[in-house]
This record gives structure tokens, sequence and C-alpha cells, in this order.
């Protein structure tokens, strides 16, 4: 499994949330189910594949974002999907992760996520909802998503980044 | 000292944190253009992202149909109504719209007086969201190849939906009401009335409530008309946003911080999750002939 490879899918899952899943999620749920499968695939990255390999997507996909729905700021998500998915790859690389530590490091790793923007964002003071209220409302409901996304796609992804790994390794030995 | 230099970890989060504050100064408040790199990046996902989004909205759309196809009678009786009813209004509204051409002439008005408030809509395919609760950017599949410029006013069928916040060659950005916020330098401030009092009644559709999920209308005058339920709608009298685009219906209305004005929590028309498609409207904006024509007519007399 070559990097491109890698980087096709992850390109087509950015686009796929933005464009197909609106319509996934019931309409009532719309502003407080939010998908970060792009955010998942960077932790995948971190657990089964290198924390370098995981900063450099999470940096590249983080800034992809900020730029395509640029509206206040651009360096959020740029920031913060590089630095969890590095400090993920920082405490987990070498282990071999079982299902349920993977789930809940993506959990932690989403609520991390969530709360760290929040956090930006009414420094800035881009939005006046309190923390509490933003847990309420969008960070718990949205972190079912993201466990539930994180299940179905468990055993391929994996197979994807390990695959790369030994790729890397291999070529190493010769 | 020298131990925190020798840590390139902690060395090299340090330098990404200033390199994030120096991001977020540097793109705060809305810059007047985006970069060729961001226009690139822009167009080249706008276009794959609406090979997906648009189907999925007819798809979504086709079933949507079908479940309301029990309350089509319902619908069609009272369109029929609303249809005799344009009828009515639609004699009386060329009277007055000859009427008032008459008297523009009259008065000498200039082409920009007159053309003021004639605006043309253009329809967008919504081609994505973003995946960010604080910053519910929506992208449109109209760009300024096609006339969209920045601060464009963009509604649906049923009232206001935000404001065009930037513009790429095939894809422009906007910024929803519930990005409103009176600190904000780059969608703050519409000027607003209410339906029917519209020489009476004035606000500034100021904040966006996101705990609420309501849009706060402030500077209300203390004898001011305007009651709950009333009809929100701009008044276009800042000049930048068209005049006569509905916001929403009033639900309270109390006294604000200082006592001297009110405050309203309106609820909007729009509800922003799953729209297809949207109006841009563009403003006519010939200020320069305005300029030509004035001098002429000094240079004249």
């Amino acid at each position: 499994m070559s990097m491109n490879r890698i980087v096709l899918l992850m390109l087509a899952i950015f686009i796929l949330e933005g464009s197909l899943m609106p319509w996934l999620i019931p309409v009532d749920y719309s502003d407080r189910i939010i998908p970060h499968f792009t955010f998942v695939l960077v932790i995948f990255a971190g657990l089964y594949a290198s924390r370098y390999q995981a900063l450099i997507l999470g940096m590249s996909f983080g800034l992809l974002q900020d730029i395509i729905y640029y509206g206040h700021v651009i360096g959020p998500h740029f920031f913060f999907m590089g630095l969890i998915g590095y400090i993920v790859g920082m405490l987990l690389e070498r282990k071999k992760a079982t299902l349920m530590l993977a789930i809940a490091v993506v959990g932690f790793a989403c609520l991390a996520y969530d709360s760290a923007l929040q956090f930006v964002y009414s420094t800035f003071k881009i939005t006046d909802g309190s923390y509490a209220w933003a847990l309420i409302q969008y960070i718990l409901p949205s972190l079912f998503l993201q466990l539930v996304f994180t299940l179905c796609v468990y055993v391929p992804v994996r197979k994807m980044f390990e695959k790369r790994m030994r790729a890397i390794e291999s070529s190493d030995e010769k | 000292m020298f131990n925190f230099l020798k840590n390139k970890r902690l060395f090299m989060l340090m330098v990404g944190f200033l390199v994030l504050i120096v991001m977020i100064g540097l793109t705060i408040g809305g810059r007047e253009k985006i970069t060729w790199p961001e226009k690139f990046l822009k167009d080249a996902v706008g276009f794959v992202q609406q090979v997906f989004y648009v189907p999925a909205g007819a798809i979504a759309g086709f079933f949507q149909d079908i479940r309301q196809l029990d309350e089509i009678y319902e619908e069609n009786e009272k369109l029929r109504m609303l249809a005799a009813a344009y009828a009515r209004d639609k004699v009386e509204y060329n009277f007055i719209k000859s009427e008032n051409q008459r008297l523009m002439e009259n008065l000498k008005f200039t082409e920009h007086q007159m053309e003021m408030n004639d605006y043309s809509f253009m329809i967008a395919h919504v081609i994505s969201v973003n995946n960010d609760a604080n910053n519910r950017t929506i992208n449109i599949n109209l760009g300024s190849k096609h006339g969209v410029e920045k601060n464009m006013a963009v509604v649906t069928k049923d009232g206001l939906v935000g404001i065009v916040n930037s513009v790429s060659p095939f894809t422009a950005s906007i910024t929803p009401y519930t990005e409103l916020s009176s600190i904000s330098t780059n969608f703050n401030a519409i000027s607003a009335t209410a339906m029917g009092k519209e020489s009476e009644s004035f606000g500034i559709l100021s904040d966006y409530s996101a705990e609420q999920d309501r849009i706060l209308m402030t500077k209300i005058g203390e004898n001011d008309p305007m009651e709950d339920g009333d009809v929100i709608i701009t008044s276009g009298l800042g000049n930048i946003y068209p005049r006569g685009l509905r916001v929403g219906e009033v639900e309270s209305l109390k006294v604000g911080d200082f006592g001297l004005t009110y405050v309203a929590t309106i609820k909007p028309f729009v509800n922003l999750n799953q729209l297809t498609e949207v109006f841009v409207v563009s403003v006519p904006q010939n200020l320069d002939t305005e300029v030509d024509s004035t001098g002429e007519e000094e240079t004249a007399s």
C-alpha cells in the first residue's frame, strides 16, 4: 500500500464528509452530529503507522479543511489535527493496539480535538457558547458517530496502514 | 534554559504554537481577497464535491416528495388562494410601479438611485458544508466568473441565509447567519425592519446566540411599534445588503442592557441544514456612472 493510495483514500473521505454526510444525518441533528472522519483516519495513522506520518497527514488535511471552508480563521484544524495525531503516535506507535484500545483512543482524541477547537474559538470570541453547552450540544453526540465510523473501518484501515509500515521496514532491511 | 532548548519536541511544539497564533492573527476578521493557492484548492475540491452533493440532494428530495404526497391536496388549495391574491395585487402593483417610475423621472432621480433596488437573483447549488460546529461555512458552485462578489447576500425562497465571504473563480463560500457577531469585523450589523411597519420600525441584526439558536436584533427604539410575531425583513438602509429580504419572526421583545433600547430575539425562517438551492442577490453597482452623469449635468448647466 503506497502512500499515494492512503492520501487518495483520505481525500475521498474528506470530500464525502463535506458533501455526502450532510444528507445521511437526520435534518434535526445536522448541527449536533458532526463527522470528523479524516481526523479519525489521522488517529489510525498514529496508532498503526508512525507518529511522523500522523503529523504530516494531520497537518495537511487540517490545512485543507481550513482553506476549503475558510470562514473566520485559518489554523486551528491545521494545528490540532497534527498535534493530536502526533501525540497519539508518540504514546502508542510501537504497541499493537487492539480494537478496544483503538476505540478508546479515538474517543479521547475526538474529545480533545473538539474541546481544543471550542477553546480556540471562544478565546477569539468567534462563538458565544459556553464549553458546558458545547459538550452537550455537539461534542458528545458527534463522538458516537466517530466511534461507529471507527468500528466500521477498523479492519481495512488497520491493514492498510500496517501494510505500509511493513513495506517501509522491509525496504529498510534491504 | 539550555535544557529547554535541548528538548527538541517541546521546542517544536512552541514553534508550532507560534505559527498557529500568527496564522490566526493574519486571517481573522475577513480578508478582502483570498490568495491564488486557496482559490485553486477551493475550485478543485469544489468541482469534485458537487458531483456528490447535488445528486445526493436530488435523491433525498425525491424521497421527501414521496413522503409529502398526501399533503399535496391541501397545499394546492393554499397555493390557488395565494395565486388569486397575487393576481389581484399584480394589477395594483403595476399601477403603483408606473406611477413611481413617472415620479422618479419628474424628480430627476439619477440612474443609480432608480436602479438601486433592481436586484437580480442568481441560482446556485450548494456543494458542501463544513464539519465544524462553530463555523458552518457553506460552499456554492458559483464564483467570480459568474459575477458573484464578496458581501453579496444569499437567500433561499424562505429567507436570508447569509453573505458571501470569499470568492474563487468557480466557487464561493457563504458565511451563514449563525456567524453574526457584533465583535466580528466581517459579518455584523444588518439593518432591519418589521414588515408592514417599514417607516416606523428599525433595528440592527447584530448577534447570533448559539445557545438559544436565535438571531438577536438590537438598538430597537423605545417607541417602536414592533410586536411578537412580526416578520423581520432587511431594510437596505446600510446600502450593503439589499432591502426586503425576509429574515425571521420576532419571538420575544425585552429591554436591552442599558434600559434605553429594546432587544428582540428572532426565529430565523431558513433551516441551514440540507440546503440544496440558494439565490445570490446581486445589487446593481453603477456608482461610477452616477458620478459621471452628475459631473456631466453640472457642466451642462
